[in-house]
């Protein structure tokens, strides 16, 4: 792309209202091109603003004070880059960006912290690396992040959206023909209409203000024409753009709560040689899988009997010494398992006993006075009669433990002058 | 004594170096450095672009199969966990650091050299986290619930673990991915405000995306303020950022036990390794821009002095750390931490220990010589060399720390698979990619910056004595 394809408005190819030829404003003749402002001035009550261009800076800086003390208007300057001093001689206030970020920045210092800390300290407390759920200390590295997220955010979207007010395409200044030598190497100084009131705008002596400084061109930018917004054609397109984004819309949640619950990316992380819910294992031959024990095989903590009748058994010997943790844990175990239907006392005299009409043993009557503690061993085991078996819910030293304290209310029962404590 | 008269008694290597070569005024540098966007590149470039491309679609090969088959497929394995992926995700995160440090550190130190390759190492610095992003996503096995990183209310009921270092990393890489692009943005609009005006209105489309992009961009005064202001904001925060982002990444080593990484020195020297290794890259790819697009007069042999200036001190600041990893390991006479330290000069791992030292430090100090400072050869040499051995240095802190700790019956060589070689290299494409589509469509020098510093940019009365 050469230069030549996009010419600089230089005075040669100015627009109309600047002089025919590029001169030191000192040395304009003021009746010559005061009469060509006057024509292209008359219907000319739209003018927005009149942009005078510089070729330099110092040039710029040294027309502002002179144009400025004549108050025509708004004063503003289009420049290529950053020109210092430029906003303190056009009498712009300060940026209030800093105070804008300082307060933002705060805010996301505050905002990290506290969800930080109500995630980690009270709806999700977990103790990790020892440390207290409350413990700050490492809240700090996101604090900063999330300090200087909120900052850089404010700093450069507050800059452009909020303080700058673009994207915005429609100033006036955007279609004038000297913006792309203002936007390459030229500085424009700009007098604009104040408010409301375009037609406050004096075209002609603001022309001949900027004159006088050395404007090497001048142009008179009018209001740009508004475009009409609520046409026919574009009230019919919004609705159209409108129902067409809610079908699409709809029809891709339908899609995507239909089908995407269905559809993990990637499933062959699962697929493994592995026992599933009803399906067979190929694993065993027999495609079950779970197996039976191997035969013999005992499980842990439960010794086989060693009696297949319950003569045999009255053979067998508690092995659990007779002392009070043994007959504490019987009585603990008999009142859970044995008492609602054989009594408190062993008697037969449950709370069930009168309820159901069951008539359970008297364990006080004289033929279980007889039994060995391996019959009622036995019985506990295999149940008798209307009895269940226990075996389930008694382990085997749960089960001797309940005899000793069979065998204890037994003698309470039936206590001799010998059992009393001298 | 007044400036001028201050001026001429001072000595010649004390005045300000001019920083551009020749005669450049502002119509002649977007004349030479916006016109790019609009030409159409050489062959040699579309040769570059095949080959750099066909490197990422090969490296991308391997991700989709990492990712369709299970990180089973690289060579990590008990007790090495972290291996290539980690190693690259630090070593891209410290190549994108040097934009930053250029973009922020410099402008705030006003280190004015620093405006005409300010635009392309923020490039850079954008597209090296895009680099280092993609490894830590495949690490996690299943990117698709990487979403799982981010604290949001969800119905599992469960939230991240915030005392974790690696939620901090989280944090760290996606702040300091959206400040630098913001910082870049930025710096973008007025540019892309020049390019659109000197767009002719026959190329709609090219017309029409610098319009949108450059907001409307007008370079009114009221605007310069707050954007100059908003800048300079910026670049305060990205300074505090870009300490901060490698401290963080080394806190994912340093908070943990594994002797060779629980050392207090890993923020700064994690740091100063990231200049280091990204000031090299930035060497090696302003060499080849600024000789194929004729760009000699703007990035001058002044700027790649300096550059290399700085990856010399950023060396013997190495050095300085690689050193106090052996003192500390001879001084706290910890068995396991001797251990460590004598497995990176001796282990199996021995000349990838060699090697660091050798690329980082020994190699580095040719940059003494002026000659080796300004000459082409000895200046891609030394960057190449230093490129190499920042990577083999967190190599050398991930692998050697890892494959021998406190369990001896753990211990274990690990080797790496053609597909962690793979990802690797497909990465190096998809950087360079992203450099070649950058240099060719927007403005590779920040015009409207390299403007503001030409002599007589800056008027001389009324500023604030800037010249």
């Amino acid at each position: 792309m050469s230069n030549s394809e996009h010419p600089v408005p230089d005075p040669e190819t100015a627009p109309e209202t600047a002089p025919q030829t590029p001169v030191a404003p000192t040395n304009v003749p003021e009746d010559g091109h005061t009469e060509a402002v006057d024509k292209t001035d008359r219907g000319r009550d739209d003018a927005f603003l009149v942009l005078g261009l510089f070729e330099n800076t110092d040039a710029l800086m040294a027309a502002i004070p002179k144009v400025r003390s004549k108050a025509l208007g708004r004063l503003e300057a289009y420049t290529p880059y950053a020109v210092h001093g430029l906003e303190d001689a056009l009498g712009i206030r300060q940026s209030p960006l800093g105070a804008m970020v300082m307060v933002m920045g705060t805010l996301g210092a505050i905002t990290a912290f506290a969800c930080q800390y109500w995630i980690s300290a009270i709806d999700y407390p977990i103790v990790t690396g020892g440390k207290a759920p409350w413990s700050w200390e490492a809240f700090v590295p996101i604090m900063f992040e999330v300090t200087v997220l909120f900052a850089t955010f404010t700093a450069g979207l507050g800059m452009l959206l909020l303080l700058n007010k673009l994207p915005f395409f429609g100033h006036p200044v955007l279609s004038s023909r000297a913006m792309s030598a203002i936007t390459r190497d030229k500085f424009a100084l700009s007098v604009e209409a104040e408010g409301a009131s375009r037609a406050a705008l004096d075209t002609r002596a603001v022309t001949q203000a900027l004159k006088e400084v050395g404007a090497v061109s001048i142009e008179i930018v009018p209001q740009p024409e508004p475009a009409p917004v609520f046409t026919a054609e574009f009230v019919l397109r919004a609705i159209g753009g409108i129902v067409t984004a809610c079908v699409v819309a709809g029809a891709s949640m339908y899609g995507a709560v239909k089908w995407f619950p269905e559809l993990p990316p990637m499933t062959h992380m699962l697929e493994q040689r592995k026992l599933m819910p009803q399906k067979s294992s190929s694993f065993f031959r027999d495609g079950h899988g779970m197996q039976l024990p191997a035969p013999g095989t005992i499980a842990r903590g439960y010794l086989p009997l060693g009696a297949s009748s319950q003569d045999e058994a009255a053979e067998l010997v508690n092995p659990l010494p007779r002392d009070i943790a043994t007959l504490e844990l019987g009585k603990q175990k008999f009142t859970e398992r044995c008492a609602v239907c054989h009594g408190a006392l062993a008697d037969g005299n449950g709370s069930l006993t009168a309820a159901y009409g069951a008539k359970p043993a008297n364990l006080q009557s004289a033929q279980f006075q007889r039994y060995s503690d391996g019959q009622i061993y036995w019985v506990i085991v295999n149940g008798k009669n209307a009895m269940p078996s226990h075996a389930a819910d008694l382990s085997a030293d749960q089960r001797w433990a309940v005899v000793h304290y069979v065998r204890a209310l037994q003698r309470a029962q039936n206590a001799k002058d010998q059992d009393l404590n001298p | 004594m007044s400036e001028a008269a201050l001026r001429a008694n001072l000595p010649q290597s004390l005045l300000p170096v001019p920083l551009t070569v020749g005669h450049v005024d502002p119509g002649s540098l977007d004349d030479q450095v916006l016109a790019f966007p609009a030409k159409r590149p050489p062959k040699v470039w579309y040769m570059a672009l095949a080959f750099t491309l066909s490197l990422f679609l090969m490296g991308a090969g391997f991700m989709v199969y990492t990712v369709y088959t299970g990180i089973g497929v690289w060579g990590n394995t008990s007790p090495v966990f972290w291996a290539f992926d980690i190693i690259n995700f630090v070593f891209w995160v410290g190549i994108g650091h040097a934009g930053t440090l250029i973009s922020a550190i410099l402008f705030m130190f006003r280190m004015r050299w620093r405006n005409a390759i300010a635009r392309f190492a923020e490039a850079m610095t954008i597209f090296a986290v895009i680099c280092a992003g993609i490894f830590p996503a495949l690490h996690t096995g299943r990117p698709w619930l990487d979403f799982f990183l981010f604290p949001y209310p969800n119905q599992r009921a469960i939230w991240p673990n915030f005392r974790s270092p690696l939620l901090w990393d989280v944090f760290a890489i996606s702040t300091y991915f959206s400040v630098s692009l913001m910082f870049w943005f930025l710096g973008l609009v007025p540019d892309l405000a020049s390019l659109r005006d000197r767009t002719d209105k026959k190329h709609k489309v090219r017309k029409a995306v610098y319009t949108v992009l450059s907001m409307g961009w007008r370079g009114a005064a009221s605007h310069w303020r707050h954007y100059e202001k908003a800048y300079l904001l910026l670049a305060g925060l990205a300074t505090g950022l870009v300490l901060s982002v490698h401290s963080v990444v080394s806190f994912d080593f340093a908070t943990s036990i594994v002797p060779g990484w629980h050392m207090t020195i890993f923020p700064p020297y994690f740091v100063a390794g990231a200049i280091f290794a990204g000031f090299a890259m930035v060497v090696i790819v302003l060499v080849v821009v600024r000789e194929t697009m004729q760009l000699r007069n703007l990035i001058t042999d002044y700027h790649l002095e300096v550059m290399n200036k700085v990856v010399l001190a950023m060396s013997c600041i190495m050095g300085y750390s690689y050193f106090m990893e052996g003192w500390t390991a001879w001084y706290s006479q910890n068995e396991y931490l001797t251990h460590a330290f004598k497995n990176i000069i001796g282990g199996t791992y021995g000349w990838a220990g060699w090697l660091t030292i050798g690329c980082n430090i020994a190699i580095p100090q040719l940059y003494w010589f002026k000659k080796c400072r300004t000459s082409y050869f000895w200046m891609i040499f030394v960057s190449i060399a230093v490129t190499v051995g920042m990577w083999f240095e967190r190599f050398v802190i991930i692998v050697i720390s890892l494959h021998q700790d406190y369990l001896p019956s753990a211990w274990r060589v690990y080797r790496p698979t053609l597909v962690d070689f793979g990802i690797l290299i497909g990465s190096f494409g998809l950087f360079f990619t992203l450099v070649l589509l950058f240099a060719r469509v927007l403005p590779v020098i920040a015009t409207t910056e390299v403007k503001a510093i030409l002599p007589g940019a800056q008027p001389k009365h009324g500023g604030h004595g800037h010249e």
